[in-house]
């Protein structure tokens, strides 16, 4: 595609974007602090004034409580993000047609079957791996706030998320289901990082940038453009929005 | 004849039944079978599991025996993995091993023994005054003043001593008129008060008796302080494997164990030996005397035939017991066999049982013949650590699967195996230590040591008391019952020996309570085979232990109930509940206290004989009638 | 329990004299056309305070929490099974066995229909219709779901009664389960532990001798007195964990200084139970302040949630002993390897097709 021009395409709102580096980073401070609270594998204070250790057990959980705190109150912004703009709705839509086409084409492209698969806003495996993720977030919310509350029994949030613990079969499970999901969710960032770089040298879209700008680029019409189309059918490129601004693909 | 059965028998430990064939005319037992009636299958559960853990799921085979299990699994996994515990910690062991006997012993004759010798309905005929007085002729004439090694005694006077005056005993008696009035008899209710056997013993041992019942039953909770404190608690105190968890530190002011906590034991301790020496003992004898005056000698059994131990109480840490270390170091020695000793002294024969031979299938095996199993090989034994297991549950002789009339003593009746020795069954518990321990002293087998002498002594003491040599006396109801008095006293002193034993090493500057040099599973060899034993309030357990890759493959425990309350054998005879049913006399055949007394001597803990089998990598045979049920 | 209070002890919890007493019983006796030498019976009826009658079943269990009961300070076991209950049947107290204590049984349950508390102990096995525990001849099962028939209320101590407990444990062998996974339809307080605190146990009866009724429970049934919260939240070595001191392995420094035991396995931050503050021997010690890790004995599956010495369980590999973070540790280092090598394959397949579209010169889409 180095010969066409890549054409603009305005897809994720603001809202969606401080979310998700928001989710970054409360999700990597989650799981550090995560994890030394699970076992806390050097004895920080040791020795030390316990009241005063930097490292302290106290003060990693009020950092771990703290971030999850951002994480949850964040998603009112992907919430409103979604609710303004059709660029952020891009979940898997199970029954179209094009989301079981899309599944098979993306999913022979990476095994390397198929020598590059059709353009997507969003293609099928990462519509699914993101709604997915949302649910391992939402299940690690539950979990640690079925934890958290119980701390007063009889307070409003334990009568919320209490039952959880007698859901689970006990509050061991519950550490073990919000432990183990955390590994599920590091799993995830590992391979989005990954796909979201190769498909940056791939396919030349900008798909890194795009979580920056909010701006994919693309030399021709994406199979899922109606996800984002105008009520009359047109698509919307970003140029079309911006009304004068256009932009040559990098090649 | 007339066919009786009593199920449930209470004031036990689990769910025990018995069947009896009583010769109306003579009284006389033709025919008696007991069956444990529950199974749980701990073992099953035991699979592949961190045989760290295994002390406290094997624990709960039984919780009035709390802390055996869990000692006697805590050698066996040692044994196999070759640790060898720091001094600290085989004396707190032994100090909670002692305390659970002496506790345990009172609470049997006191609140599961007490109420088959006398009743609160005779209770009301006494005279107060004459209880009183009786009380103090009780107290001197029936006190057995023996004692073992004291180094520390800080007991300035005895905290509890038995009530002597008009006035308690006036108000026992309205207490317990109350109750009778009341129409709610409560735990009192619907026994055979009116058995000719209440009528044996004065008014006045009724009131005193039942004024003991009650003062022992709140006084019983404080003889458990070492397992609180070294524990944490009790039913059911912690270990660890490699020693205990609870650390000593005189420098630390949160330590587990300082000063003030061994305060604690050691007045809990204290309080043991006041408690036994003033009122158990007395009580005891006073009432066995009565009952040997009029002729109960009856309800010995296979005592006199047969009885075993397997040692216990070793004085210092030792390297292993398949090596034979174990049985070197023992402060008891009552491991082995005696046979015939109901003949005499003379004629008794004493069989070693040490190191390498439990570990030998042609020594100690286990037989199915007619416990609701099946074996690959019909008719062959099997030993612990080759056991196998296929449950064969067949019901009754009349009645349903699940609503017996009576069991088929004739077929399979109970969820207890047959243990044997050399394909014979023996008796086991406190009866079988003394007599085992007193042959050995007497026939030069061993130099004994000063709780072995203190047994020799006691024994003599009561031969004295009651006029009769102990032959005669010891292989009985009334003397399985006494022994265990005796026992409870020498473990009094046990536990004081070894309390001291303690503060002397500390004091010596040895504060480690944990050997964890082999904590991690990395240390352990790929497969290792252990055995554990223990000699328990009820007699002597034993614990065999497979452990390969890190987990369990196999786990088997022989305790002291199977050993007594085990179905009968073909070849081999009747297990011991059986032979001392059939020993004894019943005057009332549609009441048969004897029967209660003679089982009751025991002290049966059916929890403990049935819940155990044996784990071959094989699978329950259960027949399921529930689809969704998975194994 | 209104009915368990006699006329006279009515009389006397409203203020109200021996006098007035006595003549509402006379009144009662000329309602009744009794004779007046009649009098002194009925008097003696009035007077006559019922105790609370229980029947306390042992089903698949250890006896552990009998002998807890009787090993509590306040109230003192004498004190409850004398004059705040009436225990009428009990496998370890009763002095009857056999067939009179059942028939007992039978004559109890029919006269207080619908008034005595059944007390359990033990787990119910349902594997062969209950033939793995019979009691006077009858399954457990059988036994339990008539007792529980004209029950008040039913009280299931200990975790094998509450939970199913080790029996209940894989492969739960005999197929146990809690009594109120049979029963239902009546009011079940849960009080959990293996076993539970002794005053714990009694404290539930003693609630109801000084009320008169069930104590306030938890959304799983539990007296929100003694399971409210959890051991973690209530232990007296919890500044030592917030302070990050822990015990790394036993009869350590930390040991031996007492610190936090959460890295030996405590189970503590998921326990709900009394020893933090209510502690065994009536405030002497509970496992923790011995140096021992807290297993949860009071929690559902506490057995199954081993190794109780590791935080984390082990997964069930074959041949391995590991746990999640090591599984995770690996899953991350095999899903890094992964995205290296088919980052690699994905720059030889780009080089490809850039090759063949310089000399084809055609689109992506071809």
């Amino acid at each position: 595609m180095h010969e066409g021009q890549s054409k603009e395409y305005y897809v994720y709102s603001p809202w969606l974007r401080i979310f998700h580096w928001l989710m970054v980073g409360s999700v990597v401070i989650l799981f550090a602090t995560g994890l030394y609270i699970g076992n806390p594998f050097f004895a920080a204070s040791r020795g030390s004034e316990p009241a005063f250790g930097p490292l302290a057990m106290n003060n990693i959980r009020y950092v771990h409580f703290a971030a999850a705190y951002v994480l949850v109150f964040a998603f009112i912004l992907r919430v409103y993000g979604f609710a303004v703009n059709k660029g952020d709705r891009l979940l898997p839509k199970f029954w179209t047609a094009l989301y079981w086409r899309g599944l098979v084409d993306t999913t022979l492209h990476y095994l390397f079957l198929r020598s590059a698969h059709e353009p997507y806003l969003r293609n099928s495996l990462a519509r699914s791996s993101y709604l997915a993720v949302y649910v391992l977030l939402a299940v690690e919310a539950i979990t640690g706030f079925a934890m958290y509350t119980m701390v007063n029994p009889n307070g409003l949030g334990a009568k919320f998320f209490g039952p959880v613990n007698s859901l689970l079969g006990g509050e061991y499970t519950v550490h073990i289901v919000h432990h183990c999901v955390a590994w599920l969710i590091v799993l995830f960032a590992i391979v989005h990082v990954y796909m979201a770089i190769r498909a940056d040298f791939m396919e030349r879209e900008g798909e890194v940038s795009s979580m920056f700008s909010g701006v994919k680029f693309y030399a021709h019409e994406p199979a899922d453009i109606g996800d984002i189309a105008d009520d009359n059918g047109t698509t919307c490129p970003a140029a079309d929005r911006a009304g004068h601004r256009q932009h040559t693909a990098q090649g | 004849m007339k066919r009786i059965v009593v199920d449930p028998v209470t004031r036990i430990e689990g769910h025990l039944r018995v069947e009896l064939k009583i010769d109306e005319a003579t009284g006389k037992v033709e025919d008696a079978l007991s069956s444990g009636t529950a199974w749980r299958g701990i073992e099953l559960i035991l699979k592949d599991r961190d045989p760290r853990d295994a002390w406290a799921f094997v624990q709960r085979i039984c919780g009035v025996c709390t802390t055996v299990h869990a000692l006697a699994s805590l050698r066996s996994v040692e044994d196999a993995l070759g640790i060898e515990i720091p001094k600290n910690a085989n004396y707190m062991r032994n100090i909670m091993n002692a305390t659970q006997i002496a506790q345990d012993h009172l609470v049997h004759f006191y609140h599961l023994h007490a109420l088959d010798w006398v009743s609160p309905v005779e209770a009301l005929k006494a005279d107060p005054a004459a209880t009183a007085a009786l009380q103090n002729t009780v107290l001197d004439k029936y006190a057995l003043p023996l004692a073992g090694p004291m180094d520390f005694s800080f007991d300035a006077y005895p905290k509890d001593f038995p009530k002597a005056t008009t006035a308690y005993y006036k108000a026992v008696q309205a207490k317990v008129k109350q109750i009778v009035d009341s129409g709610q008899l409560g735990i009192f209710a619907a026994h055979w008060w009116d058995h000719p056997d209440y009528q044996l013993l004065p008014p006045e041992v009724h009131l005193m008796a039942v004024g003991h019942y009650l003062n022992m039953l709140d006084r019983q909770r404080e003889l458990v302080g070492s397992h609180v404190v070294f524990g944490g608690k009790n039913p059911h105190p912690h270990y660890i494997v490699g020693g205990m968890p609870c650390a000593i530190s005189m420098n630390d002011m949160n330590a587990p164990v300082n000063s003030e906590r061994l305060a604690v034991v050691d007045q809990s301790i204290m309080l043991a030996i006041n408690l036994v020496n003033y009122f158990y003992l007395p009580d005891l004898l006073a009432i066995g005397h009565l009952y040997v005056q009029k002729g109960y000698v009856d309800g010995g059994g296979l005592a006199k035939e047969r009885v075993l131990g397997y040692g216990d109480f070793p004085d210092e840490p030792y390297s292993g017991t398949s090596n034979g270390d174990f049985h070197k170091k023992l402060l008891l020695r009552c491991n082995g066999v005696v046979e015939n000793f109901g003949k005499g002294l003379d004629a008794a024969v004493y069989h070693d049982l040490s190191g390498k031979d439990y570990a030998d299938p042609a020594i100690i095996a286990e037989g199915v013949e007619h416990s609701w199993y099946t074996y690959p090989q019909a008719g062959k034994d099997l030993h612990p650590f080759e056991g196998v297991t296929d449950q064969k549950y067949t019901g009754p002789k009349e009645g349903t699967k699940t609503a017996w009339k009576y069991l088929d003593e004739a077929g399979k009746y109970s969820w207890l195996k047959t243990p044997k020795w050399r394909g014979k069954m023996a008796e086991v518990g406190p009866l079988a230590r003394y007599i085992i321990v007193y042959t050995k002293v007497k026939k030069g087998v061993i130099q004994p040591t000063w709780a072995e002498k203190m047994v020799v002594d006691q024994i003599e003491a009561v031969s004295k008391v009651l006029g009769l040599p102990p032959a005669v006396w010891m292989p009985t109801m009334v003397g399985r019952t006494a022994v265990r008095g005796l026992e409870a006293q020498l473990n009094a002193y046990i536990n004081k020996y070894y309390f001291d034993k303690l503060i002397k090493n500390i004091r010596a500057g040895d504060t480690t309570v944990a050997n964890t040099a082999k904590w991690d599973p990395a240390a352990w060899p790929k497969d290792a085979k252990g055995v554990g034993l223990h000699e328990a309030p009820r007699g002597a357990l034993g614990h065999w232990v497979n452990i390969k890759g890190g987990k369990i493959a196999n786990y088997q425990a022989v305790v002291p109930t199977t050993w007594n309350g085990c179905p009968r054998d073909d070849k081999a005879g009747h297990g011991a509940y059986e032979a001392s049913m059939i020993d004894t006399k019943v005057k009332v055949a549609d009441k048969p206290l004897e029967i209660l007394k003679t089982i009751h001597s025991f002290d049966p803990c059916i929890a403990c004989a049935t819940h155990l089998y044996d784990v071959a990598g094989k699978e329950v045979g259960v027949v399921h009638t529930d689809p969704y049920f998975k194994v | 329990m209104d009915h368990c209070h006699s006329l006279w002890g009515l009389f006397q919890s409203r203020g109200l004299s021996r006098r007035s007493f006595l003549k509402t019983c006379a009144a009662v006796a000329g309602l009744l056309g009794l004779p007046p030498a009649m009098l002194p019976e009925v008097v003696a009826a009035a007077e006559k305070k019922t105790l609370p009658p229980v029947i306390w079943l042992h089903g698949h269990e250890c006896t552990g929490c009998d002998e807890s009961f009787i090993r509590s300070q306040s109230p003192l076991a004498s004190d409850v099974v004398l004059t705040m209950i009436s225990l009428e049947y009990s496998d370890t107290l009763s002095a009857a066995a056999g067939e009179p204590l059942e028939h007992h049984l039978q004559e109890l349950m029919k006269k207080y229909a619908g008034q005595y508390i059944l007390a359990v102990e033990g787990g119910v096995p349902l594997a062969d219709e209950g033939v793995h525990c019979m009691v006077g001849g009858r399954t457990f099962l059988a036994a339990l779901k008539e007792a529980a028939a004209g029950a008040a209320a039913i009280v299931e101590y200990g975790s094998c009664a509450a939970w199913g407990g080790i029996q209940a444990a894989k492969p739960n062998p005999t197929k146990s389960v809690a009594v109120s996974d049979v029963i239902s339809g009546k009011p079940i307080v849960k009080v959990p532990g293996c076993p539970p605190i002794p005053e714990v146990m009694t404290a539930v009866v003693m609630h109801f001798a000084l009320f008169g009724q069930l104590p306030p429970l938890d959304g799983q049934g539990r007296p929100k007195q003694f399971y409210g919260n959890r051991i973690h939240d209530t232990c007296y070595r919890r500044p030592f964990f917030d302070a990050g001191m822990f015990v790394e392995k036993f009869d350590d420094a930390g040991a031996k200084a007492g610190w936090c035991l959460y890295k030996v396995g405590c189970r503590g931050p998921v326990a709900y139970n009394s020893c933090g503050n209510m502690r065994w021997w009536n405030g002497l010690s509970y496992p923790i302040q011995s140096g021992a890790p807290c297993f949860a004995c009071g929690s559902p599956n506490f057995w199954d949630n081993g190794p109780f010495y590791e935080r984390l369980p082990d997964v069930p590999l074959p041949g391995t002993i590991a746990d999640a973070d090591k599984v995770g540790m690996v899953a991350a280092g095999v899903a890094a390897a992964g995205v290296v090598v088919h980052g690699a394959l994905s720059a030889v397949q780009k080089n490809k097709q850039s090759k063949q579209q310089d000399t084809i010169v055609r689109g992506p889409e071809a």
